[in-house]
């Protein structure tokens, strides 16, 4: 008993036994999970009216709002969920618990909420695409476009997917070379889990189509529009609509530049011409608004100042504002609402040529099996490694803490995953392989050093053999290292996920396991 | 005992036989990577992820006379295809169509018109286009080569001689030819995964050279004849390599999922090769030429 005592009192296994909380923390595993999650939120859908938010992509899975009660019935899966919804009426109004707050939503003619949910998670990894299936395509610009565009190009794509509601929705930057060694070819990833082929090649093809309405009559579109600053000298918080203290919090104006073509100008008078004047707050505006479309959706609308009613003006300001609770925020907020309106305006504008360069689709149903499958190889794996060690040492001990270092190591991986929001795909379990059996490998040098007479009879103290061991556990640990290191960049980042976890595996097995395995080495077989 | 103790005499009397065993086996896998290069240009068959084209992995509970499928598909579709089963546990599971120059579309209709229906949303399909096919396998080719070289550089650091040092890298560089040769023998092609894999092994490779290195090389003053210092890193050694052998095997077997398939297959193959280059090999390369120097230093 004493044994464990001070096992339990050293300090490399308190190390051990903290990371592990903490990573179990950070996972966050619950398999008995109830609702259905709110992944995304249409915009201006009754949902989105009611109140209920568009998750960051970027929050954990298990910190996402989920729904646990619909007219006051609660809710357990996503069967469920469909089931209760379809029994609504009509023009009615229902109710949603959430675990974060409750919601009334008046029905229309339809029952689309204009929520997309799906089954509750059971943990916070993320389940890389090629676990629950969806669709990967890699875009490629067809011209050179410069920084500044290629980011308005990626921004825009997200407002575009965005205004769909698709959940799970990645758009990023890939390049196939580091940025030291120049870059390389810049490259758009886009992920979207759930959805197959067909969906996202529709969305991708059409160059997005953007319209700007007053009265329901069309003033301009895509084309139309030549020119949005986005430089400070035409662009930013409006000197005329400085920050000010609402009855809420703080409020800021910003203000942008757009420059319209000639027809467009025309058209924007001749609509204007029969408007009236009213007045909002004590300023002059025109009495219909106009209203922005991006592909036929609703995305915003503006005041139209009084100024420009029957003017064929090309050059216009488009204004807007932000509130928050303090100065600071509501500038943020002001400055973001500014960009999305940007971002909007710019579409058509934008030398969108894009070239699909690869396409996958994963079937759920396959992503599902792999998942089980993963877990079973994983156990008999563990029984098979354990049963070659028990035949080689004749000790049933010696296998449980090398399978406990080892399910150590899974944990610690898959919660610096979960932190880090990285995605756990194929190649990830791959990687976790990989820094598994290094592991082991590693503890098999540990305990040879300590148990092992071997044919030279050497006494040595607890410390030198630790040492001696460490010497060969490093030099190969850094060989793994530098070894995956390329593998971060080649290839836009095909292998990225297997060189990631590989690195946090092996870190992980050399700081923080392998102290723990030698102190418990030495407690129970050094002195 | 007796026959370990027949084993090990055998092992100590005749290691420089071992060496020249292994000498034969990698020349012998060299020469069928070279002949490879001759007939067809590459060493290794490569697959849609390092090329480009197009991949279509069909969930199946029926045997498929994949070969028949195959002949098929080659005259209706222009271009390369491949057509082979996926087993699982040894039972056929999916089946797997590679089409170098066609489109998802024309695959599903040449598929139709033998018979075989796919309902969209059950089956998974891939396609990478062959300029940005062949850049990445470029890129992973260079990748590879600086992996290497960083390894090597890690390993002259830790033993801060260079014989010994390029011993190491010579058994991990054999294991790795030796393991793509099989591979290819196989009638594997070689993808994105497969490289992967074959840093993986190159990382195992070199763990059990550098355990075999650092116990008989660094450790000479610790006393005991190399070749008992050698015995005594080989009996870790190998059951490093068991464990690892173990795993991947089970991991071969019961996968569901190809890319894992692949990297487990090319994970047991180096394994078996890593047994032979270090302890038939590098042991006794090192042996050699520590005696040698032994032998000088006593003149």
């Amino acid at each position: 008993m004493s044994k464990l005592k001070q096992l339990i009192k050293n300090p490399r296994v308190i190390i051990l036994i903290v990371t592990l909380l903490i990573c179990l923390y950070a996972i966050r595993p619950n398999p008995w999970n109830e609702g259905v999650v709110i992944k995304a939120v249409v915009r201006n859908s009754t949902a989105h009216l009611a109140g209920i938010e568009n998750p960051k992509q970027t929050l954990p899975p298990m910190a996402k709002e989920k729904i646990i009660a619909l007219n006051n019935e609660p809710i357990t899966n996503l069967k469920d969920y469909y089931e209760k919804l379809g029994k609504a009426e009509p023009n009615s109004t229902i109710s949603l618990k959430t675990n974060k707050n409750f919601y009334k939503l008046g029905l229309a003619d339809s029952l689309d909420l204009g929520l997309r949910v799906d089954e509750v998670p059971t943990s916070n990894i993320r389940k890389g695409l090629d676990l629950q299936g969806g669709t990967r395509v890699l875009l490629e610009p067809e011209s050179n476009i410069s920084e500044e565009t290629f980011t308005l190009l990626l921004d825009n794509m997200r407002e575009r997917l965005n205004v769909y509601g698709l959940a799970d929705v990645i758009v990023t930057e890939v390049r196939d070379r580091p940025a030291i060694l120049g870059g390389g070819k810049r490259l758009i990833l886009v992920e979207i889990a759930g959805a197959t082929e067909e969906e996202v090649k529709f969305l991708l093809a059409k160059q997005g189509k953007f319209e700007g309405k007053i009265a329901n009559n069309t003033v301009f579109s895509g084309p139309d529009i030549k020119y949005v600053c986005r430089s400070a000298q035409c662009s930013g918080i409006n000197p005329n609509r400085p920050c000010g203290k609402t009855q809420q919090g703080w409020g800021c104006g910003f203000y942008f530049a757009i420059a319209l073509s000639q027809e467009a100008a025309r058209r924007q008078a001749d609509i204007t011409q029969n408007l009236t004047v009213v007045n909002v707050e004590g300023e002059k505006y025109l009495s219909q608004k106009l209203e922005l479309f991006l592909d036929d959706a609703k995305v915003d609308e503006l005041n139209i100042g009084a100024d420009l009613k029957g003017r064929p003006v090309t050059d216009i300001s488009i204004q807007g504002g932000g509130t928050g609770i303090s100065e600071t925020d509501a500038v943020n907020a002001a400055i973001e609402n500014m960009r999305r309106l940007q971002t909007i305006l710019v579409t058509g504008s934008l030398p969108a040529k894009i070239e699909l360069k690869r396409t996958d689709t994963i079937s759920p149903a396959l992503g599902v099996e792999f998942l089980k499958n993963a877990v079973l190889i994983a156990v008999l794996a563990l029984i098979a490694v354990s049963a070659v060690l028990v035949i080689a040492y004749r000790k049933f001990s010696i296998s449980i803490p090398i399978i406990i270092t080892s399910l150590s190591e899974i944990t610690i991986v898959l919660g610096l995953a979960s932190i880090i929001g990285w995605n756990i795909d194929l190649a990830a379990i791959a990687g976790i392989v990989a820094a598994v059996g290094t592991g082991v490998d590693d503890q098999i040098v540990i305990t040879d050093e300590f148990l092992h007479k071997g044919i030279v009879e050497v006494t040595r103290n607890w410390k030198e053999k630790i040492k001696r061991a460490f010497f060969i556990i490093m030099a190969s640990y850094f060989a793994t290292v530098v070894a995956m290191l390329p593998l971060w960049f080649a290839g836009a980042g095909m292998l990225k996920g297997f060189a990631i976890t590989t690195i946090l595996g092996v870190s992980a097995g050399v700081f923080i396991t392998r102290p723990a395995y030698s102190a418990f080495m030495r407690i129970m077989f050094g002195e | 005992m007796g026959l370990k103790q027949s084993f090990l005499n055998a092992y100590d009397r005749h290691y420089k036989m071992f060496m020249l065993a292994s000498a034969i086996l990698l020349l012998f896998c060299l020469g069928f990577l070279l002949y490879n290069y001759a007939t067809t240009g590459e060493f290794i068959k490569k697959g849609v992820s390092l090329k480009g084209g197009l991949t279509l992995t069909v969930p199946t509970d029926e045997d498929l006379d994949t070969s028949k499928l195959q002949g098929f598909l080659q005259k209706k579709l222009p271009g390369d295809v491949n057509v082979r089963a996926f087993r699982e546990a040894g039972t056929v599971t999916a089946f797997v169509v590679e089409a170098s120059d066609v489109g998802e579309d024309a695959t599903v209709v040449a598929l139709k018109e033998y018979g075989i229906n796919l309902e969209k949303g059950k089956y998974s399909a891939e396609f990478l286009g062959s300029t940005l096919g062949k850049s990445f396998f470029r890129q992973m080719r260079i990748a590879v080569i600086i992996a290497f070289i960083a390894m090597a550089a890690v390993v002259f650091i830790t033993f801060r001689q260079l014989v010994p040092s390029l011993f190491v890298i010579l058994a991990a560089a054999s294991d790795i030819l030796s393991t793509l040769a099989v591979v290819s023998l196989l009638g594997e092609r070689l993808t994105a995964a497969g490289i992967a894999a074959f840093l993986m092994l190159t990382g195992y490779s070199v763990d059990t050279d550098i355990l075999l290195t650092t116990r008989v090389f660094k450790r000479k003053a610790e006393g005991g004849s190399i070749f008992e210092r050698t015995v005594g890193a080989m009996r870790t050694g190998l059951l490093m390599s068991l464990t690892s052998f173990a795993a991947t095997i089970i991991g071969y077997i019961f996968t569901q999922s190809q890319t894992i398939k692949e990297i487990m297959l090319i994970l047991s193959i180096g394994l078996v090769f890593d047994i032979i280059y270090t302890w038939c090999q590098n042991a006794g390369i090192l042996r050699w030429y520590l005696e040698k120097k032994e032998r000088a230093a006593q003149k």
